[in-house]
């Protein structure tokens, strides 16, 4: 495993701002509160950072986080491209610099007023010029064909065609992510369980996904500190070591659109990249993951993720979840937190978060003998994963 | 509440003709010259007022409260059930004989019709018309026609288009295409090898040597999607965005046109469509294999046997013609007012569109006398666009259409004498 980034850094702090629809205060002051948050997690100073990973998509610059912070003087900062698919990435990245002695402790965040500002669901105004990405838009913008709700509904639709998945299987999704949120006190939807009817009869967004199958809009900002496994060992919270950490993307990848070529549209070939490395580099399989945080802003590509990790056989996610096997009390809890569906939109993030709580012992919905979670990132786009143990 | 809106119509319609409130000056040169003016219109009245001011000389000017109009219990009572919208659709003039320098007129009102509920392109709406008369003594000598729509406004496609296509190197051939009627896939000039999205390398092949193929147009929806929310710029929801898969073998995205959303399904068989959307982009669309495409509008031709007169629309031309009639309403020379109403600029008003159509028929028939002016209204005229106007006599009716870059403004039918 000497040429692997496996065991060689581990997350030892997290941190977060409150999940709201309105924070009332900049995205850099989010960003600002969470990072601090993170260091003072893991026992650390703000100058013992020395470097920064972010999101390409997110407004506040390196420097400028770590003008507030106090952080100081940075050796390295990176950010990583495609929208909610960078999440795990930026903890790779920090894993990669931290093991290759680039820098000694890395923090990474994400921050926005996502609700309250600029929000994801609405419908994306322009292309933005004749770039390569500006002309992946130009074949869809034009259609009316402009928000991600409508790009991954072009999935759903094809896997229900090919495996017989209906709308109900995709309502079991929201339902158990509102039942976990329900008992997790920073969740938004604290307290607000749904049942399947409530699903069902929740207003069309783009058919076939209703409202209910669309993640909620939050503002808030999360950020994880990783360090060395080494010294993680010696800060005074159980570290969550990464086991694996990987990005991908398909062959014929597009942003968010990819139809195209020999692609088939039941299966995230993306999140197949992503899972053969975390297995291979972890020596893991399914069967060792005692919880999932699976990236939730549409309930079908949960399906499709349980699929393509190998949790179940392709098309067959739809009767793996059938009997509550992704709820708190089933045999593999997926999202705890209530995921984005439940807990708060951010990008990702605040799935990382709960996974090492978890292996901490300290989750609001904490589950028995967790030594091994996977945690994946945004789907449909380029994505990311990673495998934290305790070991 | 219909029953309600009748009474009330059949109450103020027996009433008959009310006394209007006098014009406040008599008919004079210095009023006569503004217009004239303000208007560009350079025909020789002698002592006569120009019939197209008839309403002018009732405007109350700048003042702080309109007196109420013959109709406004009905638009009032509209109003309160929901039909807050209104457009004026009609304006019709009918001159008794001319008036003269140092004449001074009374005027009277009175309502005419209501009609409706009408479905309309505006939403569900009553069409109210009034009148309002005037007199020298005992002799009428114009009358006017004014007819409001007032409606319930109704969701609409929400303002502007959906974004263009950003072209590039890779893709012009694309929207060449296109724009003549040709949906076109990249062919590499090499290997053979059809692709879409194009690109500028053949991923097999590494060539760069590009071609394309016209596709037959014959396709599958591989998957589709219905559109509901949120709305998206220049559509209308629900709407069916599908991926179709071609004869030749690559997927596409566009639109099902013409189908209902609940008539879509994977696997369906649709043939190829094109929406223009400007000069420079049409779309490749699709309907439903075997459905004829719907007919396109009828364009109406546009004869016209006199020149076309061109009026730049500039903030002057808007605000100083809407001083010269009068008619002191802010949207008519106020920007940020107007567009603080949803107009994208200052805009015509109506009392010069009437003059501007006399105008254009006393250029090109000098020795006209008008009898009467009948005009629909149509598209705003804004500040900066242009209006045309062209016409066509016969015998003793002139037709006048007015266009600006937003369609028609005007349509207008004048009777001579």
């Amino acid at each position: 495993m000497s040429h692997t980034l496996s065991g060689k850094a581990a997350i030892a702090g997290i941190g977060a701002t409150e999940f709201s629809k309105q924070s009332g205060r900049s995205e850099l002051q989010l960003a600002s509160e969470a990072v601090l948050a993170a260091i003072a997690d893991a026992g650390l100073k703000p100058s013992d950072v020395d470097g920064l990973v972010t999101f390409s998509s997110d407004v506040n610059t390196e420097i400028a986080v770590a003008r507030e912070t106090g952080i100081g003087e940075l050796s390295f900062f990176s950010r990583v491209e495609y929208g909610g698919g960078a999440a795990c990435g930026t903890v790779a990245h920090a894993a990669m610099a931290v093991a290759t002695g680039q820098a000694e402790a890395v923090v990474c965040y994400r921050a926005f007023n996502e609700r309250s500002g600029h929000r994801f669901g609405q419908a994306t105004a322009s292309t933005r010029g004749a770039t390569s990405q500006g002309l992946e838009f130009s074949w869809h913008l034009p259609y009316g064909f402009a928000t991600p709700a409508a790009w991954v509904a072009m999935f759903a639709r094809r896997y229900m065609h090919e495996y017989g998945a209906t709308s109900e299987d995709f309502g079991r999704v929201a339902v158990a992510m509102r039942r976990h949120a329900a008992t997790n006190p920073a969740a938004w939807f604290h307290g607000r369980p749904i049942t399947l009817e409530e699903h069902q009869d929740s207003r069309w967004i783009v058919d076939p996904l209703h409202l209910l199958d669309c993640c909620q809009e939050s503002d808030g900002g999360v950020a994880i500190l990783v360090t060395s496994a080494e010294r993680a060992r010696d800060l005074p919270n159980t570290p969550a070591v990464i086991a694996a950490a990987a990005q991908g993307a398909a062959a014929d990848q597009y942003m968010m659109f990819s139809y195209y070529g020999q692609t088939d549209l039941t299966e995230l070939r993306a999140m197949g990249v992503v899972g053969e490395r975390l297995w291979r580099d972890s020596g893991l399989t399914p069967a060792d993951i005692q919880t999932a945080i699976l990236y939730d802003h549409f309930t079908p590509f949960v399906l499709y993720q349980l699929e393509e990790l190998g949790f179940c056989p392709r098309g067959e996610a739809r009767h793996f979840i059938a009997d509550g096997t992704i709820e708190l009390d089933g045999k593999l809890p997926v999202n705890p937190h209530g995921g984005q569906l439940g807990e708060a939109y951010i990008h990702g993030m605040n799935g990382i978060a709960e996974a090492v709580r978890q292996l901490r012992g300290t989750a609001a919905n904490q589950l028995p003998s967790i030594t091994n979670t996977l945690v994946t990132a945004g789907t449909g786009v380029p994505t990311s994963g990673l495998i934290l143990t305790t070991t | 509440m219909h029953e309600e809106l009748t009474a009330l119509a059949e109450r103020l319609a027996a009433l008959g003709e009310q006394p209007a409130p006098p014009p406040l000056d008599a008919v004079n040169e210095a009023m006569i010259r503004n217009w004239r003016q303000a208007l560009g219109d350079g025909h020789d009245w002698g002592e006569e007022a120009p019939p197209a001011m008839a309403q002018v000389w009732s405007m109350p000017g700048l003042v702080t409260r309109k007196e109420p109009s013959a109709a406004d219990d009905i638009l009032q009572t509209l109003n309160a059930n929901g039909f807050t919208g209104v457009v004026a659709t009609n304006c019709e003039h009918v001159y008794d004989r001319p008036v003269r320098v140092g004449e001074r007129l009374t005027s009277t009102a009175r309502f005419g019709t209501l009609v409706g509920p009408k479905q309309t392109a505006m939403g569900l709406g009553y069409f109210v018309t009034w009148y309002q008369s005037w007199y020298a003594g005992d002799e009428r000598v114009a009358e006017m026609l004014f007819r409001v729509l007032k409606f319930q406004p109704v969701k609409r496609r929400p303002k502007g288009k959906p974004p263009l296509p950003a072209i590039g190197l890779d893709s012009e051939y694309f929207w060449e295409g296109a724009r003549e009627g040709e949906l076109r896939i990249q062919k590499c000039g090499e290997c053979g090898e059809l692709r879409h999205p194009p690109g500028p390398m053949c991923a097999s092949c590494h060539s760069a040597k590009r071609d394309h193929v016209v596709a037959s147009g014959r396709g599958t929806v591989y998957s589709y999607v219905v559109h509901h929310h949120p709305p998206v710029p220049g559509r209308t929801p629900p709407y069916v965005v599908a991926l179709v898969e071609l004869e030749e073998g690559p997927r596409i995205v566009g639109n099902i046109l013409g189908a209902e959303p609940s008539e879509v399904s994977v696997g369906m068989a649709v043939e190829l469509d094109f929406e223009r959307i400007d000069d420079e982009v049409t779309l490749p669309q699709w309907r439903p294999a075997g459905r004829p495409a719907p007919a396109p509008r009828p364009v109406p031709e546009r004869v016209s046997d006199w020149p076309a007169l061109e009026i730049p629309l500039t903030p002057t031309f808007i605000i100083s013609t809407a001083l010269g009639t009068r008619d002191f309403t802010p949207v008519h020379h106020d920007v940020a007012l107007a567009r603080a109403q949803g107009s994208k600029d200052i805009f015509l008003n109506i009392l010069t569109t009437m003059g501007l159509v006399q105008r254009y028929v006393l250029e090109n028939d000098p020795d006209a006398v008008l009898s009467g002016m009948k005009v629909r209204l149509g598209a705003p005229a804004y500040a900066g666009d242009d209006l045309v106007l062209t016409g066509t006599r016969e015998g003793d009716t002139v037709t006048v259409r007015g266009t600006v870059s937003l369609g028609d403004h005007v349509n207008a039918t004048v009777t001579l004498r």
